[in-house]
């Protein structure tokens, strides 16, 4: 189980982005919604074999349900067509729209499915690793990696603002106008501590030679594999297979 | 020549109006150990700046004067030698992380990754730095999770692990409660123990009194007075420009008043023994 | 006549980790206290449940007598005021006056009375040269005390103060301490969360002492610091001149300097 687990996690990630990449082109490439939707479900399985189906499921389909409600809603029943599939009640559902709407969700779930298995996948270390390596200035990746640290940082500081604000009178509980007349005295201090806080941060990178200018070693290091070249084999048969499927179907009509 | 030498310094920030600091001409000689105390806004902090060579390099301003430090001045080290030579550790722990390591094992060999060191070489030292400063237990925790206590052992050993000659340290343990702020000290001790030059800011004045060799008084930007701690710190001057002197003198000088003919203690232990003494009626009155 | 009680109570954060259990006690108009004892103890839980940021798991917390589960945090602050341990959670404004001014705005004053809490605020945190400079161009310690009068201002009966002397140097203690002499003065109760032992013995008398969760000594700063057990778990230093003491085997309690220099006397 474990072997199953690592084979796709340790592939390199400019390999995995390439995965997304071509799988997302295939789903433009070959017709129909139906491969399209099936990706969905290909990419679950890899997330099953790589150890993180649970993850996968919970933020793909939080992310896509209500866009595709939303899709079906506008495309099938708000704009009328000829031919009308079904009625349920009053309210008609009509063909052209629905299967625009079965398309363009399609695609819709194609690309978000891929791009969610990649990030399920792939460390943001690994990811950033191997910008790096491809030439990414360190400086960058320091921003980027320490912005996605700072997130939650932020987060837990606006609760401790919220909290002190709240113990000057700043009513936080009640309606939208309420809410919004605590926007300020919880944003300024943030922002403002926030700014503080980037420079003492520089102050404590430079105290750890950040800008040395010599070349960073590198405790932990990936490296392409050949499973690798493996994997960008079978990427590239398969995008030419697609592609080769739909000038075969474009043929047959 | 000195190891440490400030010659003849005036200092502001770009936004200041006055100097900061001002005819500032100090002379640290190799593994001493020295403390900085001062009102709040007297300059400590920028000397600090200056003694690592952030003023006027990172934070600009106008500087006269020159650094020198180990028989070299100061603007002639780059980024990354200054970073060897003088450690750097400040008031506030919550900003003395990376930001961008997962584990305290990690974030010990950040600065020394950076430095583009071999990497047994930092195995090695991480391993040495974790027991040296006995946060071992610590080194698969995210730093982030950590205390303020924790946070700020973990900047120590990471600039410790650098291996600098001269370690410049910014009050470290006002946001700490007595157990940190003890912790704090006894690595300090460490380090003065393996002859590393200390300068240390602190308002503590009764540890202070324990752990420094010597100290210099600053007052609005300039130094008032410098020397030993065992001499300086009974100086009544201090009390005058409310910097504020150990307990243990202020007792010493009462007893003084009450007609006990005695030493001005400035420790617990000075005090023990003199007041032992009054006990036991070997003291003139 | 108890001012501030504190029901038998037990809190629960939402992950189930319990942070204070089974606590009571009573605090009357006009006390001081210190609430003392190593971080993760339970203190700042504890002020915050007193404060109304927090609601017991189980128990009550009555202030004044208004039941905190009944009232909103910023409801409670007409009776609590509150100062963090860091001023930069709390400032927002240009000028320290705007900032000393937001509390007593939203407590309902007429323009007489917010004006004369104002400026006893300012005046009892030696503010005054600097009402019209920015809180950030000042230095840290003199941001605390803005917080300080910002809470003030409010005019509550009880202050909470947490760290107050964290960073701040002999002058900026000397006027912490003539401070709480102030409010003390006015009839406020004033309760404090505290690492620096020689600021309780100067200014508060009873002492809270809180441990794993629970309060395991309360009472007057007299007996506390001699109490070897309470210390050793609690992890208590004892104020500079009481350890001397100590040391020197003095049967008397000694606090102050002048009572150790009153013992010595008798060695004449």
């Amino acid at each position: 189980m474990s072997k199953r687990i690592d084979l796709v996690n340790n592939l390199y990630p400019t390999t995995k982005f390439i995965g997304v990449i071509v799988i997302i082109l295939s789903a433009f490439i070959v017709p129909g919604w139906k491969y399209s939707y099936s990706i969905f479900f290909v990419c679950a399985l890899i997330a099953l074999g790589s150890g993180k189906l649970k993850s996968y499921l919970i933020i793909t389909v939080n992310s896509l349900l209500v866009l595709i409600l939303l899709i079906f809603l506008m495309q099938s029943i708000l704009i009328p067509s000829k031919e009308i599939l079904y009625k349920i009640g009053f309210i008609n559902v009509y063909k052209d729209g629905f299967y625009q709407a079965l398309n363009l969700s399609s695609k819709l779930v194609a690309f978000t499915s891929a791009f969610i298995l990649f990030f399920r996948v792939t460390t943001v270390k690994d990811f950033i690793l191997s910008l790096e390596n491809m030439g990414l200035h360190p400086k960058v990746t320091y921003v980027i990696m320490s912005t996605l640290q700072l997130i939650p940082e932020m987060k837990k500081e606006a609760g401790v603002i919220s909290d002190a604000q709240k113990t000057r009178g700043v009513e936080t509980e009640g309606n939208i106008f309420v809410r919004a007349k605590a926007f300020v005295p919880v944003l300024i201090p943030l922002v403002l501590s926030s700014i503080a806080k980037t420079e003492e941060r520089a102050i404590t990178l430079e105290s750890r030679a950040f800008s040395s200018g010599a070349k960073k070693t590198r405790l932990y290091n990936i490296k392409k594999t050949r499973n690798d070249t493996i994997a960008i084999i079978i990427l590239v048969v398969f995008l030419i297979l697609c592609i080769g499927w739909r000038v075969l179907t474009i043929w047959h009509f | 020549m000195a190891f440490l030498e400030l010659k003849n310094i005036n200092y502001k920030y770009p936004t200041s109006e006055d100097w900061v600091v001002r005819n500032i001409d100090i002379k640290i000689e190799k593994g001493e150990f020295w403390a900085i105390v001062g009102k709040n806004g007297s300059g400590k902090t920028t000397l600090c700046n200056i003694m690592r060579g952030f003023a006027p390099s990172f934070f600009k301003g106008t500087f006269e004067g020159e650094v020198i430090v180990d028989n070299k001045n100061l603007n002639d080290y780059s980024e990354g030698e200054k970073a060897t030579k003088i450690g750097f550790v400040f008031q506030n722990p919550f900003v003395q992380i990376s930001g961008v390591k997962e584990t305290v094992y990690d974030e010990i060999a950040f600065g020394l990754e950076n430095l583009g060191l071999e990497e047994q070489y930092i195995r090695n030292k991480v391993e040495e730095t974790l027991k040296l400063i006995d946060i071992d237990y610590l080194r698969n925790k995210n730093p982030f999770e950590l205390s303020g206590g924790q946070r700020q052992r973990v900047a120590l050993a990471s600039i410790i692990a650098m291996d600098p000659d001269i370690l410049v340290i910014d009050e470290p343990t006002s946001q700490l409660d007595p157990d940190g702020t003890e912790k704090v000290f006894e690595i300090i001790e460490t380090m003065k123990n393996k002859g590393k030059t200390i300068i240390l800011v602190e308002h503590k004045i009764e540890l202070i009194a324990e752990y420094a060799d010597n100290i210099i008084v600053l007052d609005e930007g300039e130094i008032i007075l410098r020397g030993e701690t065992k001499d300086i710190l009974k100086n009544k001057v201090l009390l005058e420009k409310e910097i504020g002197i150990p307990q243990y003198s202020i007792l010493g000088y009462e007893l003084r008043e009450r007609g006990f003919n005695i030493d001005i203690p400035t420790t617990e232990e000075q005090s023990i023994n003199i007041i032992s003494n009054i006990m036991q009626k070997k003291v003139i009155v | 006549m108890s001012f501030v009680k504190v029901e038998n109570i037990t809190f629960k954060y939402p992950d189930g980790t319990v942070a204070v259990e089974n606590v009571s006690f009573e605090i009357d108009k006009g006390e001081k206290v210190a609430i003392v004892g190593q971080n993760g103890a339970g203190k700042t839980t504890m002020v915050k449940l007193i404060n109304g940021l927090l609601k017991p798991s189980a128990g009550n917390v009555i202030v004044d007598s208004w039941n905190t589960k009944d009232y909103t945090t910023a409801k409670m602050s007409r009776k609590v005021g509150y100062v963090f341990q860091n001023p930069d959670d709390q400032i927002f404004h240009n000028t320290v006056i705007d900032e000393v001014m937001f509390g007593p705005k939203k407590m309902g004053y007429s323009t007489e009375e917010m004006r004369t809490l104002v400026k006893k605020a300012i005046v009892a945190t030696e503010l005054d040269k600097y009402i019209d400079e920015n809180p950030y161009n000042l230095p840290y310690s003199i941001r605390k005390f803005v917080t300080i009068a910002a809470v003030i201002s409010m005019g509550t009966e009880i202050i909470i103060l947490d760290e107050p002397t964290a960073g701040q140097d002999m002058k900026g203690i000397k006027t912490l301490n003539k401070l709480i002499e102030t409010l003390h003065k006015e009839g406020k109760t004033v309760i404090t969360i505290t690492h620096d032992m020689e600021f309780v013995v100067n200014n508060f008398d009873r002492v809270i002492v809180m441990a794993h969760k629970n309060v395991i000594d309360d009472g007057d700063k007299r007996n506390v610091f001699w109490k070897k057990d309470v210390l050793i778990e609690s992890k208590l230093k004892q104020p500079h001149m009481s350890s001397l003491a100590d040391k020197l085997n003095l049967e008397e309690k000694i606090l102050f300097t002048n009572e150790l220099v009153e013992n010595i006397e008798n060695y004449k």
